[in-house]
């Protein structure tokens, strides 16, 4: 029998001698895998519908009846060039009416525009934001030109600063607890690995005294430990992996029915790379909670 | 072989296990370390070993300063320091054979190397018979002589035994002391720390008498009490 066999044999044995704790650990492992994965789909979900909300944020800022159109023109220029727009439109006057003749017509509370002969509707440039966050500050540069030629009065310029906040809250919580939740779960797999090591190195103390006496090295001693950690790890990821592809269809299903106003796509790819990000997140875990087992006991 | 120069060892709570101790041992020695409970033969034991570091003094083991190894080479040295305890320290689940190979193959010895090593170590200590059999079926004596088959099989260049007799009845304790000073006859340096006034009063041995951390006694032939 040589070192390599020793190691397998007796990570195998380390896995095997106390089944019942195996078992649970593994479970313990599969079960934070199989949430830790929801999670990501849910929370890739809700990042993208809310990424979509972001794109709709617009600015509206509606221009003096005497506005001169070069001027316009160059206001608008100035404005695509901010790098958190993303496109300026320029409305007329008469594509005003035009747009208040179809919505009119369609909805009975407003009053047919013939009753009021002339257009009263100002021509306006809708400015859509690449970054929703910085709204106000877009706004705000636009309310410092009123009283000018183009633009009359600070209320001309529209924008929704509390949809917007809203929305930049909501990413904010989903990013910020998203990151807080998948750490503690991150920090229980380990707690867990790490205590299940901890007891298969505690059986076998008598084993470690005596390889430390005949001098076998630090890492001989803890191979078989990390090995142990890794198949717990391996066995967790593999039931959770089972889970996952059962529950992926009905999961996906309903999260689209959920966020059924939204065309989100989780990604072709997405459920390929989570399958493969869990075993090898399940994979480091197993190794470095065994790891912080074996080292600590042999630093002792 | 050994060599302790001007070694102490205290403890955080400020007692002396060892204090000045300037000792030499050379290669193919046979000693005696005696003394009362307490006195520091364990604590010199474990310091050839490195289990412990000196407070102050260097410790030299086969020309090597034990304090300045880095833990990597710590394994290195005690493949050459071989240690046999009063408890045996066998592990229960394997055989004789097993217990045997086991030192070798965590030191990355190939498989016939194992093989052979053990097969010699045990013919050494007479238990090739019983090289089957678990730790629980053999007798004190023979445990204590799978104890020193796994030191042996190593070919260590010193052999520590901290008090090997301690749990054995008066003919076993013969027993293994013979085989120590075979071992010794073999070319190991042999260190016996022993309680046992009998057997170091037959062996005329060296004697390093230890009091209180200290060496009161230092005799090429010596006794057990002065």
């Amino acid at each position: 029998m040589t070192r390599l066999a020793y190691v397998l044999t007796a990570a195998w044995h380390g896995f095997s001698r106390n089944p019942f704790m195996s078992a649970a650990s593994t479970f313990t492992v599969a079960l934070m895998l199989v949430l830790l994965a929801f999670f990501f789909v849910t929370d890739r979900g809700l990042q993208s519908a809310v990424g979509l909300l972001e794109q709709k944020v617009e600015l509206i800022v509606y221009l003096r009846d005497d506005a001169k159109v070069s001027e316009v023109l160059q206001l608008r220029a100035r404005i695509a060039k901010d790098p958190a727009v993303s496109r300026v439109d320029y409305v007329s006057k008469d594509d005003a009416l035009k747009r208040f003749k179809e919505l009119s017509a369609s909805r009975a509370d407003i009053a047919p525009v013939e009753e009021i002969g002339v257009n009263p509707l100002p021509a306006s440039l809708e400015v859509k934001l690449a970054r929703a966050q910085e709204s106000r500050r877009v706004a705000e540069e636009l309310r410092a030109e009123a009283g000018g030629p183009l633009i009359a009065r600070p209320d001309d310029i529209i924008d929704n600063p509390q949809v917007v906040e809203q929305l930049l809250t909501i990413t904010r919580v989903l990013s910020i607890g998203g990151l807080a939740v998948l750490g503690m779960m991150l920090f229980v797999t380990l707690f867990v690995i790490v205590n299940t090591i901890r007891i298969a190195v505690h059986a076998r103390r008598d084993e470690i005294e005596i390889m430390q006496l005949v001098g076998a090295t630090d890492r001989l001693i803890s191979a078989p430990f990390v090995l142990e950690g890794m198949l717990v790890g391996v066995a967790g990821a593999a039931i959770a992996l089972v889970v996952m592809v059962a529950a992926a269809g009905p999961v996906t299903s309903s999260l689209i029915k959920f966020l059924d106003i939204l065309p989100v796509s989780l990604g072709a790819n997405f459920m390929v790379q989570l399958a493969a990000g869990v075993a090898a997140l399940a994979l480091f875990m197993g190794a470095g909670g065994a790891s912080i087992s074996i080292r600590s006991h042999l630093a002792k | 072989m050994i060599t302790l120069e001007d070694v102490s060892k205290r403890y955080p709570n400020g007692t002396y296990a060892l204090r000045d101790i300037d000792l030499h041992i050379g290669a193919g020695d046979f000693v005696f370390i005696v003394g009362s409970s307490g006195a520091g033969k364990s604590t010199l034991n474990r310091l050839l070993i490195r289990e412990e570091l000196p407070t102050s003094g260097r410790v030299v083991v086969d020309a090597q300063d034990v304090a300045r190894l880095p833990r990597s080479r710590v394994s290195l040295l005690r493949r050459k320091v071989g240690v046999v305890f009063q408890d045996f320290k066998l592990l229960p689940t394997k055989t004789v054979h097993e217990n045997v190979a086991f030192a070798l193959i965590v030191t990355g010895h190939d498989g016939r190397a194992v093989r052979e090593q053990t097969e010699r170590a045990l013919a050494l200590v007479g238990l090739l018979p019983r090289r089957h059999h678990f730790p629980r079926e053999l007798s004190g004596g023979e445990q204590q002589r799978t104890a020193i088959a796994r030191a042996l099989a190593m070919r260590p260049k010193v052999l520590v035994a901290d008090e090997p007799t301690g749990n054995l009845d008066p003919v076993t304790t013969w027993e293994i002391i013979k085989l120590l000073v075979r071992v010794n006859e073999l070319g190991t340096t042999v260190l016996v720390a022993t309680h046992n006034a009998e057997i170091v009063n037959a062996l005329r041995r060296r004697v390093v008498h230890l009091d209180h951390g200290r060496v009161i006694r230092d005799e090429r032939e010596g006794l057990y009490a002065a």
